[in-house]
C-alpha cells in the first residue's frame, strides 16, 4: 500500500472540497518530477516481488479457522527483531552477521486488511540469472520470518481470499461484531481494516462519496443442490443501524449473486505483483504497453478465488471484486442518473484494467486506443504546456479524473515541490492492472512499471515461476522488439473473460497473430545516413482485426500452429532468449521448471489453485452440493494448505502428500528436492 | 577459388527465424533460416535501391544476361567482392557497432569449426572470424570465446551412455593444437575467456592435461539439463570450469545445405552455378570452413542487443 503518513484525515465533504487543490498540487509535483527524470538513462534491470499473505488462526481441535486480526503486534514483533539484528544482538555468528548484510531481511509491511501481511525482498533482485534463483528461497524465508513472529496457531497463508470471510458469526479472532460507523457492513467489522487513520478513512470516504455502500455482488456457482433462483441467505433485510442498511432493500443484493458490502472483500484479497525497473523513461513506457495485453492472459492462468463469503462463486478470479469493492464513482458518474453535479460519465472502476497506451513505439497505431477514453483536459492541457508529450499527458490527466479520496488536513498548508505526495495521492488510488511509476523524487531509483492482475499462488514454488516468468518474458520482449499490441478495448474484453471458470482452459482471449517486428532495412540500400532502425520502410498497415485473433490461453503460452494462425506462444519465446544466453546447466535447469509450471498451467496437465480448491470443496464429504463453503470444509482446506506449506518449508515436495488432488495442482515438482540431486 | 563470406546481420529483431518453433528441439535451422531471410531481404532492398538509381551495381540484371528466369536480381546487386572475397549479401557496416559503452556488454563468440575444412588453415579462420566480429560489433576484444571442434557430440538417450561415446570423438591432438592459438589471442587480451563444447568428463580429463590455459566455460548440450553426468559435473566443479547449455547443432552448417542456400534451386540465391555448364554463378565445389555466432549481451539489463552468424566457405574449382 502507499504511504503511510500520519495526520488528520479529512472526511468526505472536506475532502471533496480539496479536491481540485490536491490535483492541482499533484500536477505540479508531476511535472517537477518528470522534467528531472525524463532524461534519467542508463538504469539497471532491477526487479521486485510483493507477496501477501493471510494470518489464520488454525488449531487442529477447534471447529473453526478464523482470520487473525494481529497485524499490527506481528509486525511489532518483527520491527522489534529487525532492530535486534542491527545492532548484531542476537546474531550468534559473525558469518551469518556477513549474509544478512548481502542479502537483507525481507521488509513486512501493513496491508488494508488487518489480517494481512505483504512481505518484499530486502533489496531489489538484478537479472543475473543465478540471482533468480534466489527469488524462491528468498520467498520461502519470508514465510518461515512471518510465522516465526506470529503466535503457533497463526499461520500465514497465499489464499487470495479468506473463504467465508463475512460469513454470519464468528470469523474473526478476536471477534468484533458487524455494523460499524465506518464501513457501515453487514458482514465485516470496521475492525476487519488496518486501523491506520488511512484506510477506515479510505472505506468511508468511498463510500460517502458512492453515496451508498459498495456494491460487491459475485455470481453463484449453481451446484446440483443449490436452489435457482438462490437467494444469498446472509442478507440481513431487517437492519436499521445505518441510512445505508436501505442498500439492500433498494435492490443492492439481486438474486443469484453472493453479495458483499465492503471495502474489505477486494481489497482484503491478495495479490503477486511485480515492478520491473526500466533503462529510461522510452523503455519503460514501452514495457507498460507490451505487458498490457499480457496482464489478462496472466489472471486467467494464475485463477484463485473460486470461493466468497462462504459460497462457491461462479467466478475464477478476484479482480472484479477489488474493482466493485473501491467503486466510489457516484450514480451520476455510474450513468445512472443525468449529469449534473460531477463532471463526466466513468466506464470503469478506479480499480480496473488499464484504459490507454503510452508508449512513443512506432507501432502503436491510433485504432488502439480507447476513442472514448475521459480525461481532463484542463490538466493534460498543464501537462502540455509543462513540454509533456501527447501520450503520456494523456495517461495522466486520465489518471486525474478521479477525486483524491483520503486528505491530510496538515498537506494542504504549502505545496512541496521536493515531494510526491499529492502526485501519488491520485496516482497510487489508480489501481490499474500496469501502473507507470515515475521515480520517486530524491531518490536514484529510475522510471518502473508494475505488473499487477496475477492472483497469488499456494506454494512460494508457483509465486517465484510467476515471477520469474513475467522476468524472463520483458527480458524477451526488450531483446527480440516484440509487439503484443491489440487495441485497448480488447485488453478489457480480455479481462472479462478471464473471470469465467476455468478460462484458462474453456475461453479465448483477443490476442495479436504475429508478435514480431520487421526487419530493419540496411542503411545503405536505403541512404547513406542514419541508424538501421529509423529507416524502416513505411510497412503498410492493414485493417486492425487482421492483427489479432481469439486464442486459448494455451496458445499464448505454448504456442500454436493450427491452419489459422501460428503463434510462436510465450514460453517457446522464453526458452528462445534463453537459448541466446549464457546460462550454466543447473541454472537453466531450475529454470525450465519455472517455465514447465507455466506450461502445464496453461495447457490443462496442471490445474489452477481454483480449479484444485473446486474440487477440494466437491469431494469433501461435508459439502452438500449447495454451493455452501461450510467452517468444516474452509477447515479442511486451510488445513491442507497449511501442509502444503510446511512441506515446501521442508523441501520435500508434495507428491505423497495426502492431500486430494494434490498432484494435479502440482505434478511432481520439487519431490527430489530440487533439480540434479 | 573465391571464399565466400556470408552473414545474417542482427538476427534478435528477425523473430521468426530464432524463435524455436513449439516441439522442436536442436537444430541448425536458426542459421540456415536467418542467412535465408537475411540475403532474400539484401536482394529486395539493394534491387529497389538499385532501381531507384541508388544502387552502385552496374548494368547487371538489366538484360538477360545476368538475369534470372525466377526474377531474382543479379549477385552483383546485393553481393559485395573484394579481392577473392565475395560478400553474401553485401554487408552493411554503416550500421555496426553497439549502443552503450563496451562495459556494459558481455560478448560471447562461438567459433564452430566445420567437418571437412583443412585444420591446419585454422589460425586464419580464427583471425577472420574474430576480425568480422568486432567489425560488427564495434569492439576490440570479446568477453568469451569458445571452440566448438567438428565431430563431438553429446548424444544419447541418457547422459551416461553420452559422455562415454564422447570419449572417443573428435581429434584430441587438433584440438589441443587449435586451442594453442586461441591461447595466444587470450595473452593478447583480445579474448578474455576461453571456452569449449561438447567435452565430456574423459575429453575434458586429457584436454585438461595438455592445455596451459584452462578453458573457463564448457558447453554442453543435454536433452534434459537436469541430467548432467555426475563425473563431468564433479570434474568440472574441480577445475573451476563453468558447464552452460547450448541447442547448436554441431555441424551447423553441412555443404549440402549451404550448396541449397546459394544454388540455382527455387530456394536458393542464384551464387553458385549448377551443374549445367552455362550456368552463371561460381562454380566448382564448396567447402564451408567456419560459422561464427556473436552474441552481444547488456549485462545489467539482461537484454541482448546484437546476435548474428558469419560462416565462410571457399569454392575450389575443378581442373
Amino acid at each position: 500500500m502507499g504511504l503511510l503518513a500520519l495526520g488528520t484525515a479529512l472526511d468526505w465533504p472536506d475532502a471533496q472540497k480539496h479536491a481540485n487543490q490536491v490535483r492541482e498540487w499533484g500536477i505540479k509535483q508531476l511535472l517537477e518530477i518528470w522534467n528531472k527524470a525524463k532524461h534519467k538513462e542508463h538504469d539497471a534491470m532491477l526487479w521486485g516481488d510483493e507477496i501477501e499473505y493471510l494470518v489464520v488462526k488454525y488449531c487442529k481441535d477447534e471447529p473453526k479457522v478464523l482470520l487473525s486480526l494481529r497485524q499490527a503486534d506481528i509486525l511489532k514483533a518483527l520491527a522489534a527483531d529487525e532492530e535486534l539484528s542491527d545492532k548484531g544482538g542476537c546474531v550468534p555468528a559473525l558469518q551469518e552477521l556477513e549474509s544478512q548484510r548481502l542479502n537483507p531481511l525481507p521488509v513486512f509491511h501493513p496491508e488494508f486488511g488487518r489480517f494481512m501481511l505483504e512481505a518484499t525482498p530486502g533489496k531489489p533482485w538484478g537479472i543475473g540469472f543465478k540471482e533468480l534463483l534466489g527469488v524462491e528461497p528468498d520467498m520461502k524465508n519470508r514465510r518461515k520470518i512471518a510465522k516465526e513472529h506470529m503466535q503457533p496457531e497463526e499461520y500465514p497463508i497465499t489464499l487470495t481470499t479468506f473463504p467465508r470471510l463475512g460469513v454470519p458469526g464468528v470469523f474473526t479472532d478476536p471477534y468484533y461484531p458487524p455494523s460499524g460507523p465506518k464501513l457501515r457492513s453487514q458482514f465485516v467489522p470496521d475492525e476487519i481494516a488496518n486501523p491506520h487513520i488511512r484506510f477506515p478513512t479510505l472505506a468511508a470516504n468511498i463510500r460517502w462519496r458512492r453515496g451508498r455502500k459498495v456494491q460487491v455482488n459475485v455470481p453463484v456457482f449453481h451446484d446440483k443442490n443449490t436452489p435457482n433462483p438462490w437467494k444469498d441467505p446472509t442478507v440481513n433485510y431487517d437492519l436499521h443501524n445505518w441510512p445505508e442498511d436501505d442498500d439492500v432493500r433498494n435492490g443492492a443484493a439481486p438474486d443469484n449473486f453472493i453479495h458483499m458490502d465492503a471495502m474489505a472483500f477486494g481489497m482484503g484479497s491478495c495479490c503477486l505483483q511485480i515492478t520491473f525497473q526500466a533503462k529510461n523513461i522510452i523503455e519503460g513506457r514501452r514495457m507498460y504497453d507490451q505487458l498490457s495485453p499480457i496482464g489478462p492472459i496472466m489472471l486467467a492462468l494464475t485463477a484463485a478465488t473460486p470461493i466468497y463469503k462462504g459460497f462457491l462463486a461462479d467466478t475464477d478470479v478476484r479482480w472484479n471484486q477489488i474493482s466493485r469493492a473501491v467503486d466510489d464513482r457516484t450514480p451520476e458518474e455510474l450513468g445512472e442518473k443525468p449529469l449534473k453535479t460531477s463532471r463526466w460519465r466513468i466506464p470503469k472502476s478506479r480499480y480496473a484494467s488499464n484504459s490507454t497506451y503510452i508508449s512513443t513505439d512506432e507501432r502503436l497505431r491510433q485504432e488502439y486506443f480507447d476513442p472514448n477514453l475521459v480525461i481532463d483536459e484542463k490538466i493534460k492541457a498543464e501537462l502540455l504546456e509543462g513540454g509533456m508529450d501527447d501520450r503520456l499527458a494523456t495517461h495522466f490527466a486520465h489518471l486525474f479524473i478521479r477525486d483524491p479520496i483520503v486528505i491530510f488536513s496538515e498537506d494542504l498548508k504549502e505545496l512541496d515541490l521536493t515531494k510526491a505526495d499529492h502526485f501519488e495521492n491520485i496516482q497510487s488510488t489508480n489501481w490499474q492492472h500496469m501502473r507507470f511509476k515515475p521515480p520517486p523524487p530524491g531518490s536514484d531509483i529510475g522510471w518502473r512499471v508494475e505488473f499487477r492482475p496475477m492472483e497469488i499462488q499456494i506454494t512460494d514454488f508457483e509465486n517465484a515461476a510467476f515471477a520469474v516468468f513475467m522476468v524472463l518474458i520483458t527480458r524477451a520482449i526488450l531483446s527480440f522488439d516484440l509487439n503484443f499490441y491489440i487495441p485497448i478495448l480488447k485488453v478489457d474484453e480480455n479481462m472479462e473473460t478471464a473471470h469465467a471458470r476455468d478460462a484458462v482452459l474453456e475461453k479465448k482471449f483477443y490476442f495479436r497473430k504475429n508478435p514480431f517486428p520487421n526487419r530493419p532495412v540496411r542503411s545503405s540500400a536505403t541512404s547513406r545516413s542514419g541508424s538501421p532502425t529509423t529507416s524502416r520502410p513505411p510497412t503498410p498497415f492493414g485493417p486492425v482485426e487482421d492483427e489479432y485473433t481469439l486464442m486459448s490461453v494455451d496458445e499464448i503460452i505454448n504456442g500454436s500452429s493450427s491452419d489459422e494462425h501460428s503463434f510462436p506462444g510465450l514460453v517457446p519465446i522464453v526458452e528462445s532468449y534463453l537459448d541466446s544466453v549464457n546460462v550454466d546447466v543447473q541454472t537453466r535447469c531450475e529454470l525450465s521448471s519455472y517455465l514447465d509450471l507455466v506450461r502445464m498451467r496453461a495447457s490443462g496437465e496442471l490445474w489452477t489453485a481454483a480449479k484444485w480448491i473446486r474440487h477440494f470443496v466437491d469431494e469433501h464429504p461435508g459439502y452438500n452440493h449447495d454451493s455452501a463453503v461450510t467452517d468444516e470444509v474452509n477447515k479442511s482446506l486451510v488445513s491442507a494448505v497449511i501442509d502444503i506449506g510446511d512441506r515446501e518449508q521442508e523441501g520435500k515436495g508434495w507428491k505423497d502428500l495426502p492431500i486430494p488432488n494434490i498432484e494435479h495442482l502440482l505434478g511432481r515438482f520439487r519431490t527430489t528436492g530440487g533439480c540434479g540431486s | 577459388m573465391t571464399r565466400i563470406i556470408l552473414s545474417t546481420g542482427n538476427v534478435i529483431l528477425d523473430g521468426p527465424s530464432i524463435i524455436r518453433k513449439p516441439g522442436t528441439y536442436r537444430s541448425n535451422l536458426e542459421l540456415t533460416n536467418s542467412l535465408r531471410n537475411n540475403i532474400s531481404a539484401a536482394q529486395k532492398e539493394y534491387a529497389f535501391a538499385f532501381q531507384n538509381g541508388n544502387g552502385h551495381a552496374s548494368h547487371a540484371g538489366q538484360n538477360g544476361q545476368n538475369g534470372h528466369s525466377n526474377g531474382r536480381p543479379a549477385p552483383e546487386v546485393w553481393t559485395e567482392r573484394e579481392g577473392s572475397t565475395l560478400y553474401v549479401p553485401r554487408i552493411d557496416w554503416e550500421s555496426a557497432g553497439l549502443q552503450e559503452d563496451r562495459s556494459q556488454y558481455e560478448i560471447t563468440v562461438k567459433l564452430f569449426f566445420l567437418p571437412i575444412a583443412p585444420p591446419e588453415k585454422r589460425l586464419d579462420y580464427i583471425k577472420e572470424a574474430l576480425r568480422l566480429v568486432k567489425r560488427e560489433l564495434g569492439v576490440d576484444d570479446v568477453d568469451l570465446l569458445i571452440a566448438s571442434f567438428p565431430g563431438l557430440a553429446f548424444e544419447g538417450d541418457c547422459e551416461w551412455e553420452a559422455d562415454r561415446k564422447n570419449a572417443t570423438m573428435g581429434n584430441d591432438e587438433e584440438e589441443v593444437t587449435t586451442w594453442g592459438l586461441l591461447e595466444k589471442l587470450y595473452h593478447q587480451g583480445q579474448i578474455k575467456r576461453l571456452g569449449i563444447a561438447e567435452f565430456g568428463t574423459e575429453k575434458l580429463r586429457r584436454f585438461l592435461d595438455k592445455v596451459k590455459v584452462r578453458p573457463a566455460v564448457n558447453q554442453i548440450n543435454i536433452r534434459n539439463c537436469c541430467n548432467v553426468p555426475p563425473p563431468l559435473s564433479k570434474l568440472a566443479k574441480e577445475e573451476g570450469i563453468e558447464l552452460f547449455t547450448h541447442h547448436d547443432s554441431t555441424d551447423v552448417l553441412p555443404s549440402g545445405t549451404l550448396r541449397e542456400l546459394l544454388g540455382q534451386g527455387p530456394q536458393g540465391a542464384g551464387v553458385l552455378a549448377d551443374g549445367d555448364p552455362n550456368s552463371s554463378g561460381l562454380k566448382g565445389e564448396i567447402i564451408p570452413e567456419w560459422v561464427v555466432k556473436y552474441t552481444a549481451f547488456v549485462k545489467n539489463r539482461g537484454v541482448i542487443e546484437n546476435k548474428g552468424y558469419f560462416a565462410s566457405a571457399e569454392t575450389v574449382e575443378e581442373t
